[in-house]
């Protein structure tokens, strides 16, 4: 299989405290994968360690052939090609929206403004935000908009895998569908993902693995099904029983 | 008879702009880096900027213009002429406020910003540039607003200089007519048109710069 990301043995400590204890996978190319866990399992760290965003203690990151962890690798460079999509969404306030999308293709990419603006167009409307949004400003988006128009702002830099914190944590329940509607729809066109999310519903429909994470361990992994409906460890069906009570099933 | 002399105070406006315009200018230029390299410098950096903004807040600002003019540029070897010389204290005094409004707009921009920048594959000085100062600046309007209204008063002290702005003016007027509640009445006005007008601007500005919908968390 055609790996695109790999993390091996990733160690990570804040103080005394260990969020990270040694977690290792691979991503292939287009998989979308999901991990899962309770708050303060080390998600978001685990994340932010893959870009770079925090430096890991200790373990390497590889995207394709480029170890990211070594000391010599130009790290915003390597960045372009690795999609964020934030739980708070994080759109540029003074940005409209495609100026948002169009940012990182002409002060990143250095594109062309016409070409820019036609990949960013593009990316929007891939994740059906239509044309009279395209001039509106954060603050004056809903916020399974804003969603969307991040997910195409880490679109449009066309990177090999995109990583979602919860992208769906912070919506109104009646917004989430609309945003988990274009994850799926992108993990079905077989764009990477790694998606950080207790959309139970979101992983049974499209993903090729769970992997569950505790206490800074990834302690089960599988396709989806075996791990929601038949987990092997304690931790991971008293998880997934509260979740399921939680959200009630949807999907 | 006083009026005659009007002409005479009014042409003080341009010098009292210039020492605003030239000392709110000069502090810009020294209060926007330093309010940059307190929020995102190492400790050495952070350390040695406190120094700076802790002096020029602290010392009064007639003690500030006596020093500089009498003593440090002198001992530089080149003794300034009043105004270039006040306007530079004005300058350097001012930056040190203007950088506390900047780094107080800087950090109330988010953090997610910046971390959504470098996640683009922004360097931290592409990030500040394009994302982190067009929001910082347009926050720090307000303040900067009232900056201008505190240097404009602050400026009247140049008159201890021989600066020849409104209240040099003035006093020399007092002398001249052997009057002086007219005149000091009309510095007063002037010093209030002037903060007024000028905060009009401002307050134009502001509204035109800003974000539609966005109301910031300060
Ligand atoms: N910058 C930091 N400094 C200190 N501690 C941190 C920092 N970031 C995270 N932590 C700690 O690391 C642990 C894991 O945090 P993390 O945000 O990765 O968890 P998570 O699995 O994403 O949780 P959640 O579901 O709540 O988002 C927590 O105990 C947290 O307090
Ligand atoms: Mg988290």
């Amino acid at each position: 299989m055609d790996v695109v990301l790999r993390a091996e043995d990733i160690h990570k400590s804040y103080g005394k405290t260990k969020v990270l204890k040694g977690i290792s996978f691979e991503v292939g190319r287009g998989e979308t994968k999901v991990i899962c866990g309770p708050s303060g399992a080390g998600k978001s760290t685990l994340l932010r360690c893959l870009n770079l965003l925090t430096r890991p203690d200790k373990g390497r990151v590889w995207l394709e052939d480029v170890e990211l962890t070594s000391p010599s690798v130009n790290i915003n460079k390597m960045r372009q090609r690795i999609g964020f999509v934030f739980q708070e969404f994080n759109l540029f306030n003074h940005l409209t929206a495609l100026d948002n999308v169009m940012i990182g293709l002409t002060k990143v990419k250095k594109l062309p403004k016409d070409e820019a603006r036609r990949i960013a167009k593009e990316a929007l409307l891939t994740v059906h935000i239509t044309e009279d949004l395209w001039n509106k400003y954060p603050a004056q988006l809903s916020g399974g908009q804003k969603q969307r128009v991040a997910i195409a702002r880490a679109l449009a830099m066309d990177p090999v895998i995109i990583l979602y914190d919860e992208p769906t944590s912070a919506l109104d329940p009646h917004l989430i569908g609309e945003v988990l509607e274009v994850m799926k729809e992108l993990a079905r066109r077989k764009v990477t993902g790694l998606v950080v999310t207790h959309e139970i519903g979101f992983a049974l429909s499209v993903a090729d693995e769970i992997m569950f994470m505790y206490n800074g361990k990834i302690v089960e992994r599988g396709p989806p099904k075996e791990v929601v409906f038949n987990p092997k460890h304690e931790v991971t069906a008293r998880f997934f029983k509260r979740i399921s009570e939680l959200y009630g099933g949807r999907k | 008879m006083f009026w005659a002399y009007v002409p005479y105070m009014l042409a003080g406006v341009l010098w009292t702009f210039a020492l605003v315009g030239g000392g709110l200018g000069l502090g810009f230029l020294i209060g926007l880096p330093i309010a940059i390299g307190q929020v995102y410098g190492g400790r050495v950096v952070k350390a040695f900027l406190d120094v700076y903004v802790w002096f020029f807040r602290g010392v009064p600002l007639l003690v500030l213009l006596f020093l500089f003019y009498w003593g440090v540029f002198p001992a530089l070897g080149h003794k300034l002429p009043a105004l270039e010389a006040s306007i530079i204290v004005l300058g350097l005094r001012s930056g040190a406020y203007q950088s506390q409004i900047f780094r107080g707009a800087i950090e109330s921009v988010g953090e997610g910003q910046m971390v959504a920048a470098r996640s683009l594959g922004m360097s931290r000085v592409s990030a500040i540039l394009h994302i982190i100062l067009p929001q910082a600046l347009r926050i720090a309007i307000p303040g900067w607003t009232n900056e201008y209204a505190i240097l404009l008063k602050d400026s009247a002290i140049c008159f201890t200089l021989g600066v020849l702005e409104i209240l040099t003016r003035t006093r020399y007027v007092v002398i001249a007519t052997g009057e002086a509640l007219l005149p000091y009445i009309t510095a007063g006005f002037l010093f209030i048109f002037l903060t007024y007008g000028g905060t009009k601007v401002l307050n134009v500005i502001y509204e035109k710069t800003r974000i539609p919908g966005l109301v910031w968390r300060m």
